[in-house]
């Protein structure tokens, strides 16, 4: 309570010349919260290996025989039929044909992890790459498994990661929003995917989506700027009065610094979302023209400036619902949207690094689920849902480089070992940033939750 | 459950338990406990004890001593069987296994005593005492000195509280605050100035205090804003929305009508329990009379459609996340207990068993369920009509006679038209080869791809499908995707009792060294839904069958031969005959496509068939696709009349566009609602459902007949009842004894009184739940509330004439310190206002708040929806009308009631959780919105008045009901003057810059904490 109290008459001196023009400077970074501000930066329950978190989201279910999980049996057994055990989730045997990847693969790095021709930039930087090849989980629709992804659970909405991490550790910089989700469309399952559902509604994430005006009403309505900071001084002076007598009620207290956030977003977001003082080099690291305000380029580059600003957990998703990775029809598209986002990624690794930020910033690449290694019929293009193994990848904040962890079987249809569960891979990204995820828990309707629901356990030995 | 042997071979193994100590225990405390032991069953199994391996798992028993091939465990270990396959993760080594296989063998000898310990955590006693499900009392109130607080019995709970903490109540608020703090509680928007005078003015004489209170909660519980406030409250509990909530999140147009009902019944003081009655089984109370009161009542059933929904069709995939969902809602928002943890295991905290669960559940599964759209069926289904069930059937009855009538008319003009032109096979004669030009490649309605070309030599000599004509097509030999597509106009659908009949001649061109296939593909689209595949190289027929090729017959490479297919969608399968006249092999029973949807539109003749390589060169000709069989090889050519009459085109052309308009007629009458309908519940047949063991739809365990709540008297239906138990659980929820539906709810209008419930967990009245800070208070509420006949109005009217209500907000620093929270009410807690009183707000205040009840939401068109989790509906509808009419969607919130923390609808809200976020204040710095109300108000002021501080001061009253001090009017007046200088100061100074200046007085006056809180 004193600490509230000695920063709100902070507040009022600093202030007190009203929201002029010189009381502008200073105001970016928040750095004594409110003891009951649910943002204010915390530690977590042991040391971290990562500040934040950057996760890259590709909808629609990415084949991992086609990308990160190489399988020369398959190659050899192209056309050939095999028995599935489990098939649209359900029971029974299901003769169906083995069909190879179109795509060759490479060994790279010093490590030599195989990497398909689709992610040859990522292949460049795998040496910093944790690939696991034995991801699964429980659904194989789209819109359960994307929430699964997201929120831990397929069959009930609950917080996103980006929230659960949000209110486990809050927020270095009270200008931007500590979870903002980079995604030109919503995938599967809509804003839930980034919702906070039980927890306070400021962790939930923050949309933004590329273009002109990635966040929306950041440009004042008045026709000169000090038009708004009078605005704002005569507001000031009228909050300040009502706060007078009721000086001990936080949340107006919370409402009038939400001001000066605001006015601090308002010239700190254009900034982060504004390219053009990037150096050339760093524009065609992440194959970006000059002007670009959209494409996966423009969301990674802007999600290093953001992470650079403090956002503690960004996600950035590819493409939307439609028009994705489901590659029912034809393979094909895989390689259309591996090249949107695989130089991309790669810039983005390599940027962090050379900046000194890999380290403590953890990449996480998934979809909902990979797509089958065979078919129905046995010349077909395309692919179906496969949700009982597919690869995801870490990256940097503590986790082993050039490491492929994890293996499917001889065709990439079940786990042989190591298999990870989405949970897992959940409670392993808390714990890198020193959460325990049978700890982060929230109370709700009588019950104590949690982003891995009654499972998931950490995956030790990707941990550097 | 014991295998009997089991004690005879321990006995004869003495050295079993030494065995099991040294190898066993080990072994299992390393690699199993950690998912069967005390923390985790997995698989409802434990290993930590003796009588966890004996009472077994989810699928029983997985030892059996003596056995180990028959026991569970040692095949899990073995992992032969990939769906049994343990540990998980890492396999045991070879010789764990067979120390495993040995200790079973010599009949599992294990020391370890003891049962699992209990691991649902409820203690029967503490249920027992648990202060909520004790019988309701009537408590006398306390008499605590001084007399002033006496007054009133709630006072009276609420003074002995604050006495007995050494608190002294706030004086009461001021009057302006008092109306300020009434209107928007009842209302949710600003008193008007006049009506702040008139309550001054009718408050200020001694005396008359009490009546002008009282007076003025009559006024606004009398107005039409009072039913739109406490019904929004309704609709956070009962998880309102106006889509589906599915991936494809579907309008749901009837939606509204159950918020409209929910309005009404509180404008109408509906009694509350008659109000739960009607929600849970308004359908069955309906049918019950009066007539009046019909429509309304199946309307009220909207509160358990209305919740999220997850299916595709309807279907009993999801519909156990259906039932979770309902029986939740119905758990939280009547009971306040969250039955939801009862799905997959018995509650670990409250008296909530899984048998309980899926009691109610039976119920549910009992109940027809309006069907709003999905992915699958994208068609709304099973609305309950609002006219009574005769009637519908009455209204049904005429329309299908209708239908049938139309139908006919049009299957006449079909008729005719197949009579005219009796060729009128799919596509017309020959799918107008005879039009094609030799040496070139089919050209429309053919689409060709690869060295193909129309041909003399093409030409089939067979004559019972067409006449013998002059060309044929050759396909060449190319890609594998290379061939020809025939796209026919009139696609054949599956309809019951109708076949499909299908027909091409064709050769392989010889000599030829291509050992390749080519297929025929018959279905819909580009292999979008597939009917039928056939695979020919120049030797061999092959048809597919299921995932396999079939070959049918040797081929004589150069020899014509026919195909004939009959498609029986209603079996799914398919028959036919391949060869020659004379010596033709026929085949039966066939599976069509399993994902075919029954269209058939399409045929490609192109190379990817049942053997690899290169496909030979083949002659294509009378292909033919259509409902009647076609006739015999050999019977001769077809009729074909000898001079069709002068005026054919034309008469086709006329009789086309007739076909065309009696289609229109038809599927207009069709699409014709002939009642008005609701998105409800209806009675379905009625059955009890099995528990599913772990919430897992497949592993089911033991029936639990339909029945009531254990903890709250588990009574069950009447013997040989036939209905769902929708009735009985609804008189269940509601009767007097039951002692958590009526003080929940009256704990949630405290709550909505006072922003903190006297249980401050209000969906949680379970043994996790916070207790009452005042259990008498509390309970004389409840008593008081079912003695006024359940109703809501009267709850207000003797919570608001309290002098606890009627508090001042102030600070006081003594008590603040002893009591930060307020938990003993010694003042009225100041409030944010909430996202629609916001938004309500600004609009009353600029004057653009349209109050009337707006129509239905203007969806899309139904006959256009399409919508898929790939292409979900999203829509933001812009109006003027009061934030409760917004429309809401589940799946991609409105903006605004998203960023304003409105509630999700995903959930039964309890409770909105306000936050102070930045976005928001940019929202009220820089949002059009904003803007909009801020120029309106403006206009406002400007219109109302010539003299800047009457505007200033007639701002000051609409938008924070308060009259400026002379230093504010000062300050304001400065403000314009030096706002208007700066604007005419621009480089291209605006000519309305009066209006720009009052706009930004407006934008500071709506965003300030004046505004933004109630004191």
């Amino acid at each position: 309570m004193n600490s509230a109290f000695s920063s709100r008459r902070e507040f009022l001196r600093r202030a007190s010349g009203g929201f002029g023009a010189l009381a502008f400077a200073g105001l970016c970074h928040e750095t004594q919260a409110a003891s009951t501000d649910p943002l204010a930066p915390r530690s977590g329950h042991f040391p971290a290996k990562a500040d934040r978190v950057i996760f890259l989201y590709s909808t629609g279910g990415v084949s991992q025989v086609d990308t990160f999980d190489y399988k020369p049996q398959l190659i050899r057994d192209h056309g050939k039929a095999v028995t599935a055990s489990r098939w649209l989730n359900k029971p029974g045997k299901f003769d169906r044909f083995l069909i190879k990847s179109r795509w060759g693969f490479k060994q790279y790095g010093q490590s030599g992890t195989w990497v398909s021709d689709l992610f040859p930039h990522i292949g460049g930087v795998i040496d910093d790459v944790c690939v696991l090849n034995a991801m699964h989980c429980d659904s194989d629709g789209h819109d359960k498994a994307t929430l699964a992804a997201h929120v831990g659970t397929a069959q009930a909405i609950r917080p996103s990661a980006g929230a659960w991490v949000s209110y486990g550790l809050g927020t270095e910089n009270r200008n931007l929003p500590s979870f903002m989700v980079l995604a030109p469309a919503a995938p599967y399952a809509g804003a839930q995917t980034w919702g906070s559902d039980f927890l306070p509604a400021c962790h939930q994430g923050t949309h933004v989506i590329p273009g002109k005006e990635p966040l929306p009403n950041l440009k004042p309505n008045t026709p000169a700027a000090e038009l708004q900071a009078m605005e704002l001084g005569l507001l000031g002076k009228l909050n300040r009065a009502h706060l007078e007598q009721r000086a001990a009620d936080e949340a107006l207290d919370a409402r009038i610094r939400s001001f000066e956030t605001a006015f601090g977003m308002q010239r700190e977001a254009p900034d982060a979302f504004d390219l053009s003082r990037e150096t050339d080099a760093t524009l065609k690291l992440y194959g970006l023209t000059r002007g670009a305000n959209t494409g996966f380029g423009w969301q990674c580059l802007v999600a290093r400036r953001l992470a650079e600003r403090g956002v503690r957990f960004l996600e950035l998703i590819d493409v939307g619902s439609s028009g994705n990775w489901d590659s029912h029809g034809n393979m094909a598209d895989h390689e259309r949207l591996a090249k949107a986002i695989d130089q991309p990624i790669a810039a983005l690794i390599a940027d962090l690094k050379q900046r000194g930020m890999l380290e403590r910033t953890l990449l996480v690449w998934t979809s909902e689920f990979g797509r089958t290694p065979f078919h129905q019929q046995a010349n077909h293009l395309g692919r179906e849902h496969h949700n009982l193994v597919f690869s995801s990848w870490m990256a940097g904040g503590g986790v082993k480089g050039g490491l492929a962890y994890g293996k499917s079987d001889e065709h990439g249809i079940l786990p042989a070992e190591c298999a990870v569960h989405t949970h897992d891979l959940h409670a392993t990204m808390l714990h890198l940033l020193g959460l325990d995820h049978e700890r982060l828990t929230y109370r709700y309707a009588g019950r104590d939750f949690r982003l891995t629901d009654v499972a998931g356990e950490v995956v030790h030995p990707i941990i550097a | 459950m014991l295998l009997s042997g089991s004690v005879a071979i321990k006995a004869a193994n003495p050295d079993g338990p030494a065995f099991f100590e040294a190898k066993i225990r080990p072994l299992f405390i390393e690699h199993c406990q950690k998912c069967h032991g005390e923390k985790k069953q997995e698989g409802g199994l434990r290993l930590d004890t003796k009588a966890g391996w004996q009472k077994g798992g989810d699928h029983g028993p997985v030892i059996v001593p003596g056995d180990p091939d028959k026991s569970r465990l040692i095949q899990a270990v073995r992992r032969k069987d990939k769906d049994l396959q343990m540990p998980p993760k890492r396999a045991l080594g070879s010789e764990e296994v067979a120390a495993l296989e040995q200790w079973v063998k010599l009949g599992a000898p294990d020391p370890r005593e003891g049962t699992p310990a209990v691991t649902a955590g409820v203690d029967p006693a503490a249920v027992r005492k648990h202060w909520a499900f004790q019988p309701l009392t009537h408590p006398q109130p306390p008499a605590p000195k001084p007399n002033a607080w006496s007054q009133q019995p709630l006072d009276r709970f609420v003074f002995t509280r604050l006495q007995q903490q050494g608190l002294a109540p706030n004086p009461p608020a001021d009057p302006r605050a008092l109306i300020r703090r009434m209107t928007f509680d009842l209302t949710g928007l600003p008193p008007p100035p006049e009506e702040i005078e008139a309550f001054e003015r009718a408050y200020s004489p001694i005396g008359n205090r009490q009546s002008a209170i009282a007076n003025a909660i009559d006024r606004l519980l009398a107005s039409p804003a009072y039913g739109e406030r406490w019904g929004r409250h309704w609709l956070d509990v009962a998880r309102y929305a106006d889509t589906a909530g599915d991936g494809a999140d579907y309008p749901v147009r009837e939606a509204v009508k159950y918020r409209d009902w929910v309005v009404n019944a509180f404008n109408a003081d509906q009694p509350f329990n008659e109000f739960i009655r009607d929600q849970i089984a308004g359908d069955i109370l309906a049918a019950q009379g009066p007539a009046d009161q019909y429509a309304r009542r199946i309307t009220a059933t909207g509160f358990l459609a209305v919740g999220k929904r997850y299916g595709y069709k309807p279907s009993p995939d999801y519909q156990h996340l259906d039932f979770a969902d309902a029986i939740d809602s119905v758990g939280r928002s009547l009971l306040g207990l969250s039955l939801g943890c009862a799905r997959c295991h018995d509650h670990k905290y409250d008296p909530v068993s899984a048998a309980d669960y899926y009691s109610l559940y039976g119920i549910f599964q009992s109940t027809k369920w309006a069907f709003p759209g999905g992915e699958e069926q994208k068609r709304p289904s099973d609305f309950p009509p609002l006219v009574s069930r005769e009637e519908a059937a009455r209204l049904d009855k005429l329309k299908s006679a209708e239908l049938a009538r139309l139908d006919a008319a049009l299957a006449k003009l079909k008729a005719d038209r197949v009579a005219l032109d009796n060729k009128s096979i799919a596509g017309g004669p020959d799918l107008g080869f005879e039009l094609q030009t030799i040496g070139q490649p089919p050209t429309a309605p053919w689409l060709s791809e690869g060295p193909n070309k129309v041909l003399a030599e093409a030409q089939s000599p067979f004559a019972h499908i067409h006449p013998v004509g002059t060309r044929g097509v050759r396909v060449g030999t190319g890609k594998a995707n290379n061939g020809v597509r025939y796209v026919f106009a009139r696609p054949l659908k599956a309809a019951p009792g109708k076949q499909m009949h299908f027909t091409v001649d064709f050769r392989t061109v010889a000599p030829t060294d291509k050992s390749g296939a080519y297929r025929f593909y018959l279905g819909r689209g580009v292999i979008a839904s597939l009917a039928v595949e056939v695979s020919v190289t120049a030797t061999e027929i092959a048809l597919r069958n299921g995932t396999k090729w079939e070959v049918l017959r040797q081929l004589q490479p150069g020899s014509w031969h026919t195909l004939r297919l009959t498609l029986d969608p209603a079996k799914k399968t398919y028959s036919g005959a391949v060869g020659v006249t004379g010596d033709l092999t026929t085949f039966a029973g066939k599976p069509l496509g399993a994902n075919w949807d029954g269209v058939a539109d399409t045929f490609i003749c192109d190379a990817i068939g049942h053997v690899s390589g290169p496909a030979p060169e083949r002659d294509l000709d009378n292909l033919g696709l259509q409902e009647t069989p076609f006739a015999e090889p050999g019977t001769g050519p077809v009729d074909v009349p000898t001079a069709p009459p002068a005026d054919l085109a034309e008469r086709l052309k006329q009789l086309d566009a007739d076909i065309v308009a009696a289609t229109k007629l038809r599927d207009a009458e069709a699409a014709k609602a002939l009642y008005p309908v609701a998105y409800g519940v209806s009675e379905d047949k009625p059955v009890n459902a099995r528990i599913q063991l772990r919430g897992e739809p497949e592993k089911l365990g033991d029936e639990a007949p339909r029945r009531f709540l254990e903890v709250l008297g588990g009574d069950k239906l009447p013997a040989g009842s036939t209905n769902s138990g929708r009735l009985e659980l609804a008189n269940w929820l509601t009767r007097p004894s039951n002692p958590l539906t009526a003080r929940v709810f009256v704990n949630r209008v405290w709550q909505w009184h006072f922003g903190q419930g006297l249980v401050p967990t209000p969906s949680d009245f379970g043994l996790r739940g916070e207790p009452p800070t005042h259990p008498e208070l509390l309970d004389w509420l409840t008593s008081e509330f079912i003695a006024s006949g359940w109703s809501v109005k009267a709850l207000h009217r003797l919570i608001m004439r309290s002098q606890t209500y009627q508090l001042a907000s102030d600070d006081h620093a003594a008590n603040l310190k002893q009591d930060p929270a307020n938990v003993w009410l010694w003042r009225h807690a100041r409030r944010p206002l909430d996202a629609e009183s916001i938004r309500d707000s600004m609009l009353a205040v600029s004057g653009r708040l349209n109050r009337a009840v707006p129509g239905p939401h203007p969806f899309p068109d139904m006959a256009t929806w399409r919508f898929t989790i790939h292409n979900p509906f999203f829509a933001v509808y812009d109006s003027d009308h009061r934030s409760l009419y917004l429309m809401q969607q589940r799946n991609r919130r409105h903006p605004f009631l998203a960023l304003f923390d409105a509630a999700d609808p995903n959930l039964s809200i309890a409770q909105r959780l306000p936050t102070t976020t930045p976005t928001q204040t940019l929202y009220l710095m820089n949002s059009p919105f904003v803007q909009q109300q801020a120029e309106s108000f403006a206009r406002r002021l400007l219109a109302e008045s010539a003299d800047d501080t009457q505007r200033i001061r007639l701002a000051f009253a609409l938008a924070h009901g308060r009259v400026p001090s002379n230093a504010e009017v000062s300050d304001a007046l400065a403000f314009l003057t030096a706002y208007r200088t700066k604007l005419t100061a621009l480089e291209k100074p605006p000519t309305n810059d009066a209006e720009l200046a009052w706009s930004g007085l407006a934008r500071v006056l709506l965003t300030s904490n004046a505004f933004l809180y109630v004191d």
